[in-house]
């Protein structure tokens, strides 16, 4: 803002550079204080996004490098902080492997679901509306009730729902929530359950966003059902499927709440020998149980790291078989 | 019409699969019912014998029995919080509605400001508010807590609402559907001479509805069920929201199953009224997404 008075700002637009490199500073006054309402109505949205949320950013990259227990003021060590997560810290690779496991899973199971439910349950008749409500309900229900209820169902004594399904087929009774092989399944099916209606409404939309026209002169061609699924839904909706995938890919490597909910132990956010600790229940548990604040920032930023090279990632690939 | 690729016999695990999708509310809502002996019975029933609201208050309920198959309902418990667990429905509700209408506002007005007026550096700062989406919140969360902390804020209102006001996602959607809004009329209103604050109001905001209704049922929605913000701020009992509120009730109970029908009963009443909320704005909401989904 304070650029206008010395030089134009890079962005803006510019119809006529030539003119306006002469506008009199009489002109430019004026257009100045034709925009002051303007930036009246940008002042407490911009106040605030900039206290609370540009400059805690600056702040958590700068304590990233440092060594910081919120009492004594940070004191800078490098890249100590980042060699430490990065190359020592035994639990955060065990972070970083059940998220990986638990993103991988979780994604492609929750993709497949949703575009399935969505080519089945796309229609406007009542049927298909119901059933588009069901499998959005968990998506709007808050997600430590859910988290709740699945400990509930997974409870360890033998008349747990989880317990009594597998008792009908003639398994015995297991330590759903203490057998830390079952922790990251567990916790993949909570997240298909609560979100493949998210993805579902998404894929519905893409869905009817596709001409009519494709499907006719397909079938004019001759094409049966899959025939016109696999080379006229399916190619239609990458773009849609690319953002289904990266939205769910970030915000399952941002999970929380379920392992805190359902696995954390009395002495560790994680559950049974770490089994389900991942990302930012391991920033919890170094920024707000032993207040290693500069340490629990280098996880932040990490997280960030992983999340962003992750959809890089993926958008690349999608590009890549776009072009095939 | 679309190739029908499920055959309606091909439907039916499907129509299976969204009953099973029901299972965990059904098993709440059964538990939340349940009297105590019934809860932990082996097998377990599948329709509650005896349902009775317990699990909510006990009429019969006195601190000297405890321990013996009987536990205290949900409105019992917290008798040193003023108002028990109706004090955190009505932390959340003052929270969420707080955080909706007032991000709301300061998210169209900086809309408005940012796409249908001529601002010197509004390009720049349109930028800045879109990259920083690509930033996962809890980067900020270390030094967000410490701002609130030296402001003296942990454990207030304040501490809930003001580090939630600016929504960068809220701002960004709101200008993708004000490019929408025809800048004539906008033009035509500044040739009458209404001021710029009276044209938000009075033109472009009535236009935006549907996009107004979206975000706000997403706002009310992410504060109603948040939960790791409170968790770090919230210190006394008197001040947790409905999900902290159940972390700790949880906390204090999970390794008796004769609580778990208080705490379904605690996690029904948290989730009944976005579930509600939900099947009255269904349209809105599906089209909120799909909007949003299909531009961003």
């Amino acid at each position: 803002m304070a650029s206008t008075t010395t030089s134009p700002p890079a962005g803006v637009q510019v119809s006529h550079p030539v003119r306006r490199a002469k506008r009199a500073p009489a002109l430019r006054r004026m257009r100045l204080r034709r925009a002051l309402p303007g930036y009246l109505m940008l002042l407490p949205f911009a106040a605030l996004f900039a206290g609370f949320l540009v400059w805690p950013l600056l702040n958590s990259l700068y304590f990233a490098f440092t060594n910081y227990n919120g009492v004594k003021p940070p004191t800078l060590v490098g890249f100590d902080n980042f060699q430490r997560l990065w190359f020592e810290d035994e639990r955060f690779r065990t972070a970083l492997v059940n998220s990986f496991a638990y993103v991988a899973a979780t994604v492609t199971l929750t993709t497949v679901l949703a575009l399935a439910l969505a080519v089945a349950f796309h229609g406007t008749s009542w049927r298909d509306r119901i059933m588009r409500t069901l499998f959005f309900l968990p998506a709007v229900t808050s997600t430590i009730a859910v988290a709740l209820i699945w400990r509930w169902i997974f409870t360890v004594e033998d008349f747990g729902l989880a317990n009594t399904v597998i008792g009908w087929v003639g398994v015995e009774p297991v330590q759903w929530l203490a057998t830390p092989s079952l922790t990251i399944p567990i916790l993949v099916v909570m997240a298909v359950w609560g979100g493949c209606g998210y993805g579902m409404v998404i894929f519905v939309a893409g869905l009817n966003a596709i001409p009519e026209e494709h499907y006719e002169s397909a079938r004019l061609d001759g094409a049966n059902a899959w025939q016109q699924f696999w080379y006229i839904t399916l190619p239609q909706l990458k773009p849609v499927t690319t953002y289904v995938v990266i939205t769910s890919l970030i915000s399952a490597f941002q999970v929380f709440e379920a392992v805190y909910i359902v696995f954390r132990g009395v002495s560790s956010v994680g559950g049974v020998q770490d089994s389900g600790l991942m990302l930012v229940p391991y920033l919890y548990d170094m920024g707000f149980t032993k207040f290693q604040l500069g340490y629990a920032s280098a996880i932040a930023w990490s997280l960030f790291i992983v999340i962003f090279v992750v959809s890089m990632i993926q958008l690349r690939v999608t590009r890549a078989l776009r072009e095939l | 019409m679309r190739p029908n690729l499920w055959p309606t016999l091909g439907r039916i695990p499907l129509y299976l699969f969204g009953l099973t999708m029901l299972v965990p509310f059904y098993w709440m809502l059964t538990a939340a019912f349940k009297p105590v002996p019934e809860l932990t019975k082996n097998p377990p029933s599948f329709v509650p014998h005896d349902p009775t609201l317990d699990a909510f208050y006990d009429p019969t309920y006195t601190p000297e029995q405890r321990g013996e198959q009987v536990v205290a309902g949900l409105f019992q418990r917290f008798s040193d919080v003023p108002g028990g667990f109706g004090r955190f429905m009505f932390n959340s509700l003052l929270v969420a509605t707080t955080i909706t209408v007032l991000s709301l506002l300061l998210a169209s007005l900086a809309a408005y400001a940012l796409t249908k007026m001529d601002l010197p550096g509004k390009r720049p700062i349109f930028v800045v508010i879109v990259a920083s989406m690509m930033v996962p919140w809890q980067v900020s969360l270390v030094p967000n807590y410490l701002i609130v902390r030296n402001l003296g804020w942990l454990d207030s209102y304040q501490g809930y609402i003001v580090p939630a006001l600016a929504k960068a996602f809220v701002v960004f959607f709101l200008v993708q559907y004000m490019r929408s809004i025809p800048d004539d009329l906008v033009h035509a209103a500044r040739v009458d001479g209404a001021s710029e604050w009276r044209i938000w109001w009075r033109v472009v905001m009535p236009l935006m509805r549907p996009a107004l209704a979206a975000m706000a049922i997403f706002v009310v929605l992410a504060e109603w069920n948040n939960f790791l913000w409170p968790l770090i701020i919230v210190q006394s009992d008197s001040m947790a929201n409905l999900p902290v509120a159940l972390s700790r009730l949880n906390a204090s109970n999970a390794y008796n199953p004769q609580h778990f029908a208080v705490i379904m009963a605690a996690s029904l009443l948290t989730s009944l009224p976005t579930v509600v909320v939900f099947l009255v704005f269904q349209k809105h909401f599906t089209r909120g997404i799909a909007l949003s989904g299909i531009k961003g």
